[in-house]
């Protein structure tokens, strides 16, 4: 909200700058957000006789001018038609300063220029040059009877202001106008604040003139109004135009400027109504339990909901209660008699409106944060008053005030104790009444240990004991709180073991050399069906735009977008691990009946290992790079021993006991074309919270003693059938090879015509150790015989000679 | 004789070999069984007897003489044959490209803030980004129809009727990770909550519909704000160094009552302006109560940060779009 200087010191003897006061509104809540100088005293302006003007030699549209600035005697370049000898003009000399904003935010300053060859010194200026208004058509001509070399400050009542643009937090209701602001700097700066005063008239429900009534008091608490006689509508005077200005509000007639005048000086949004145009010569408060439609003041036609508040008149609706006046009874220029508005809406009431239409208008500003609810009167007598200074008129002698919901002033406790405890201060009952003084609390009560308050019913944010405290702190200024020098000792929490595996899981995946990635968590419909039925999934009811509707089944979407915007950008080789949760519906939840949300980690390889380079050749990526980095990644989270592989729609599924934990996989061609990937890739998806799981059933890491005896080598090769998998053999040796197998490993795959076209042959190293004594060919003869007898029966397979 | 011995040893320290050829000459006129050093052995029997001892000792070094520099030129020459290079042998070809991991940006800038507070003796907790309407906004003192629930625009995951059903949000802060924390531990408690938390908002270099906080709480039995202060100040000078220059003011959030904001000073000191970089206060009686914790018997201060804007900062990045794109050219600048 953009707050005057110069309106403040109306009401506070204020003692610092504008600069130094938009600081303190700062340290006090009141948060600057922007602040900037409002009209110009056109220094370096002066008046200034045209001499002669001669036709430029070069420019068929310019005159060079011989313009008397009273001291010296200069040549301007002018290019308005209107400029001739003998007229007294605003001379804008060089070195001044004129309100012209330029391109980079800088103000136009005048320089000694050479215009087509002619030297021009200093501008003669037309009206909106000199923010004196907005005609442009020629240069300005003054009163003839000025002395040349008159600075123009003393020719024209010129307006500067500095106004700073404050943010208001929603608890700040009472800051929305200029005396709740003085207030406030009153409060922290020790001042007294002066507000406007205002003569109370005599309160009536009842008038000759017009019959006024509230249908929704719970909606409307209040309704002031007063009557306004024999006013002449007409453009504002000068100061008037010139505050409102300042602030950016426009002016319109005298009596709406009032209007709006008060709502920005007091808080209280008012409303003025041409008194002929009322229909029925009645105004009441109510809403209506259908569809209403109503044309608003800005020519909009709104389908107003079930239970929006209207005021009407003996016709219908008049205006939507505290958001916007409509068309009808709007003050205009021929209007005379008028009846002025002050009520007090429901925040809520008001709120739900103005979001309903999206329309926040001042006044809705205001009422939905909740305005001072004994307010109206002294609003309404105020504005009264300057209607009648600014527009004539005759005022009723009495005021309208129905008030069916009265709200009453709250007592609050403050314990001193409390205070020190929540600030961490040590001060005195005596100081925290100073500090609160000038908030307008009443005392009612100071015992030795407590203070209680009477709070002003502008201040509905102040509910609770430690509502209070936080305005001590305000006012104290956290700054000056003293922080204790060094900190309290504290006994160190433990981590948690999910922690620690996370971040366990993030320095494994920089240890194997993948790069960290961080992707979408929250995807379109379009995308997410990819990997399976979206209603399987969690979508949000109300996403902005189609990007944003569904929570993603897995990483693996934006680990695919991830790459194929990097091999759009020339990426030939990728290498990428993150970590993030999975959502999806399901009978077995984690938080939220019906939602499972999920920990993985993806670790992903596509394109090129080694691009072309001296030493080697290009290669690609393998599964078989990924699955050696996975049995490292499970090696050093400490679950390899546990861990097994079984085959299914050619992807490796990973188990640990029963748990399936993952899938290794190469992704579909068909997926691929999706993201217009053209290079293969691989992924591999873990649940961590299966693994974390699967952790804690494991017995702690000890230390295996290094074998005494050397391993005897054994290897052999056998042929068969090659839709056979090597992982269920393998398998198979290691069932029959007994504990004294300590390694197995495959050498050699060979397929080829000498052995028959649907056969291959695979070649395996198996390694025994015997902690006691060294391994010799009788002990291992036999175990190998077992094994090849095995691979005989359960798969058909040949020893290889 | 001496002097005999004294030229065979000049003329073996000063010979001079270019090729295995002559080399193998200085080997045969020197060492060999019929070479000159051997032949001046056989010489021995002729020298008087009291000379005998020296000309024997120099006929010996003069012997080991010969064998040192027979190797000085066998290495001097294989090294010089060495320095015929192969083109591969060049040093200074290129390796292959190293691969190296990485972890994100996000990743480091937040690990930069959760060593602080380990240091602190803070842990860490951890809850889910769906959320309950309970946990995100009415246990943290937003009441339904508020205008403090306008300011964070919420996607729905679940919306129904029923009051026994609670609707179900993404969660729009860490915030709720408190409630849950302080429903299930006894104070004192001290600990941060890093996550991913979403905002219904469109997409602009300056805002993402998703984005990271860091939140931090401390309740025990007389926490208050000088104590919060000092937890503040040592954060920011641990974070951007001992001479930051930060100023504290109120500010408003419905879960902390009183509230207040820091801001640090971003720049010189003549060109810089102040810059908000993170919320926080004394949590709120109500929450208190709706996380079952006495508010006459604790108080506690929270506070909290964006992950990314402190990221943005650190590094000047200039759209937090470029966080979620996973440009390797972007990854690689922070190995």
């Amino acid at each position: 909200m953009k707050i005057s200087y110069n309106w403040l010191k109306e009401f506070i003897d204020l003692p610092l700058s504008p600069a130094d006061t938009a600081e303190k509104l700062t340290l006090i809540g009141l948060e600057e957000e922007e602040s900037f100088e409002y009209g110009s005293k056109l220094d370096g302006v002066v008046v200034g006789e045209v001499l002669e003007t001669n036709q430029h030699p070069n420019a068929d549209r310019l005159k060079v001018c011989k313009v008397n600035l009273g001291d010296e005697t200069v040549q301007i370049v002018c290019g308005a038609n209107n400029v001739a000898a003998g007229q007294k003009v605003p001379v804008a000399t060089v070195g001044s300063t004129l309100p012209i904003k330029l391109d980079d935010g800088s103000f136009l300053k005048l320089r000694k220029a050479k215009l087509r060859g002619e030297e021009s010194h200093g501008m003669i200026c037309a009206e909106d040059e000199l923010g004196l208004g907005t005609n442009h058509d020629g240069i300005m001509v003054l009163d003839a009877a000025l002395t040349p070399g008159t600075p123009i400050s003393e020719v024209f009542d010129l307006y500067t202001d500095h106004i700073i643009d404050i943010a208001i937090t929603p608890n700040r209701p009472d800051a929305t106008c200029h005396v709740g602001v003085a207030r406030d700097l009153a409060a922290a700066l020790n001042l007294e604040l002066k507000k406007p005063e205002v003569k109370l008239s005599e309160v009536v429900t009842e008038s000759e003139d017009i019959k006024v009534s509230i249908e929704n008091s719970e909606k409307c608490h209040r309704f002031v109004g007063k009557m306004i006689k024999g006013v002449e509508i007409k453009e504002s005077p000068k100061w008037l135009k010139d505050k409102l200005l300042a602030i950016g509000s426009r002016p319109v007639n005298n009596v709406v400027d009032v209007t709006n005048y008060v709502m920005f000086e007091l808080g209280q949004p008012l409303h003025a109504y041409d008194y002929d145009e009322i229909r029925g010569k009645e105004i009441s408060v109510k809403d209506f339990d259908h569809e209403v439609e109503f044309e608003t003041l800005d020519h909009v036609k709104r389908n107003c909901a079930p239970g929006t508040l209207f005021i009407c008149d003996g016709e219908g609706p008049v205006g939507i209660a505290g958001v916007m006046g409509g068309l009808y009874s709007e003050v205009s220029d021929k209007t005379t008699n008028i009846f002025l508005e002050g009520a007090y809406f429901d925040p809520g009431t008001v709120r739900k409106t103005a979001k309903a239409e999206t329309l926040q208008t001042d006044a809705s500003y205001r009422f939905e944060r909740g305005i001072d609810p004994n307010l109206q009167a002294i609003a309404v007598e105020r504005a009264a008053k300057l209607i009648q200074e600014v527009a004539g008129g005759t005022l009723a002698d009495e005021i309208i005030d129905i008030h069916p919901v009265k709200t009453e002033k709250r007592t609050l406790t403050l314990r001193k104790s409390y205070v020190n405890r929540l600030l961490g201060t040590d001060l005195t009952e005596r100081q925290i009444v100073d500090i609160l003084e000038g908030l307008e609390l009443e005392t009612i009560e100071i015992s030795p240990d407590s203070i209680t308050y009477a709070i002003p019913t502008f201040r509905p944010d102040l509910e609770r004991e430690v509502d209070l405290i936080e305005e001590v702190g305000r006012l104290f200024d956290y700054n000056n709180i003293e922080a204790p020098s060094h900190g309290i000792y504290v006994s160190t929490e433990t981590f948690s073991p999910w922690e620690l595996l996370m971040e366990k899981i993030r320095t494994i995946g920089v240890e194997l050399g993948y790069k960290e990635i961080y992707t979408n968590s929250l995807i379109s419909e379009k995308e997410a069906s990819h990997f399976g039925a979206v209603d399987t999934m969690v979508n949000t009811l109300n996403p902005l735009t189609a990007d944003m509707t569904t929570l993603r089944p897995s990483l693996l979407h934006g680990f695919l977008k991830a790459t194929a915007y990097n091999f759009n950008r020339q990426a030939t080789g990728i290498r990428f691990f993150e970590t993030g949760n999975v959502f999806k519906q399901s009978e077995d939840y984690s938080y939220h009946e019906g939602i499972k949300e999920q920990t993985h980690v993806l670790f992903g390889v596509a394109g090129l290992r080694k691009t072309e380079h001296w030493t080697s050749k290009p290669v690609s990526y393998s599964v078989f790079d990924l699955k050696s980095d996975i049995a490292a990644f499970f090696g050093k989270v400490g679950l390899d021993k546990a861990l097994s592989y079984s085959e299914k729609d050619g992807k490796l599924e990973v188990f640990i006991k029963n748990t399936h934990l993952g899938t290794i996989e190469e992704v579909s061609k068909e997926l691929r074309k999706t993201y217009d990937i053209d290079q293969k890739v691989f992924v591999a998806e873990f649940s961590v919270n299966d693994i974390h799981e699967a952790l804690k059933k494991q017995k702690a890491f000890s230390y295996t003693s290094i074998p005494k005896f050397p391993p005897f080598e054994f290897d052999f090769a056998v042929i068969l059938d090659k839709n056979i998998s090597a992982g269920t053999v393998m398998d198979a040796i290691k069932n029959k090879a007994g504990n004294q197998l300590q390694k197995l490993d495959i050498f050699d795959v060979f397929e080829g015509e000498s052995i028959g076209n649907d056969k291959k042959s695979l070649a395996f190293r198996l390694n025994f150790i015997d902690p006691n004594k060294t391994l010799n060919i009788k002990e291992v003869e036999p175990i190998i015989n077992r094994i090849v007898k095995a691979l005989e029966k359960q798969f058909g397979a040949q020893l290889r000679g | 004789m001496i002097d005999q011995i004294k030229d065979l040893t000049n003329e073996i320290k000063s010979y001079a070999v270019a090729t295995k050829e002559e080399l193998e000459a200085f080997r045969l006129e020197f060492l060999s069984r019929n070479g000159r050093v051997q032949s001046m052995f056989k010489n021995l029997g002729s020298v008087p007897k009291e000379e005998r001892g020296a000309v024997g000792k120099a006929m010996n070094e003069a012997k080991q003489l010969a064998q040192h520099r027979f190797e000085e030129l066998k290495n001097a020459l294989e090294s010089s044959e060495q320095s015929v290079k192969a083109a591969v042998d060049d040093i200074t070809l290129p390796a292959p490209e190293p691969i190296i991991g990485s972890l994100h940006p996000l990743t480091q800038t937040l690990s930069e803030m959760k060593n602080i507070f380990y240091r602190l003796g803070f842990t860490i907790a951890d809850g889910p980004e769906v959320e309950d309407d309970f946990h995100n906004f009415t246990a943290l003192n937003f009441p339904p129809n508020h205008p403090a629930r306008d300011e964070q625009d919420t996607f729905f995951v679940r919306k129904s009727d029923d009051p026994e059903v609670m609707d179900l949000v993404l969660r729009t802060h860490t915030s709720p990770v408190q409630i849950r924390l302080m429903e299930n531990t006894t104070p004192p408690i001290r600990s941060i909550m890093p996550g991913r938390v979403y905002r219904n908002e469109a997409v602009s270099p300056k805002s993402y519909f998703l984005f990271h906080q860091v939140e931090a709480l401390y309740v025990d039995e007389n926490v208050s704000v000088a104590d919060l202060k000092e937890t503040l100040i040592t954060f920011v000078k641990l974070m951007y160094g001992s001479d930051v220059k930060y100023r504290l003011r109120p500010g408003f959030f419905p879960f902390t009552e009183p509230s207040l904001e820091m801001d640090i000073w971003w720049g010189s000191e003549k060109d810089g302006k102040w810059l908000e970089i993170l919320g926080s206060g004394m949590v709120d009686p109500n929450v208190f109560k709706a996380a079952g914790v006495d508010p006459e018997k604790y108080t506690g201060f929270a506070w909290g940060m964006g992950v990314e804007r402190i990221a943005i900062l650190k590094y000047g990045i200039d759209d937090i779009r470029t966080f979620y794109e996973n440009d390797i050219r972007f990854l690689e600048q922070f190995n």
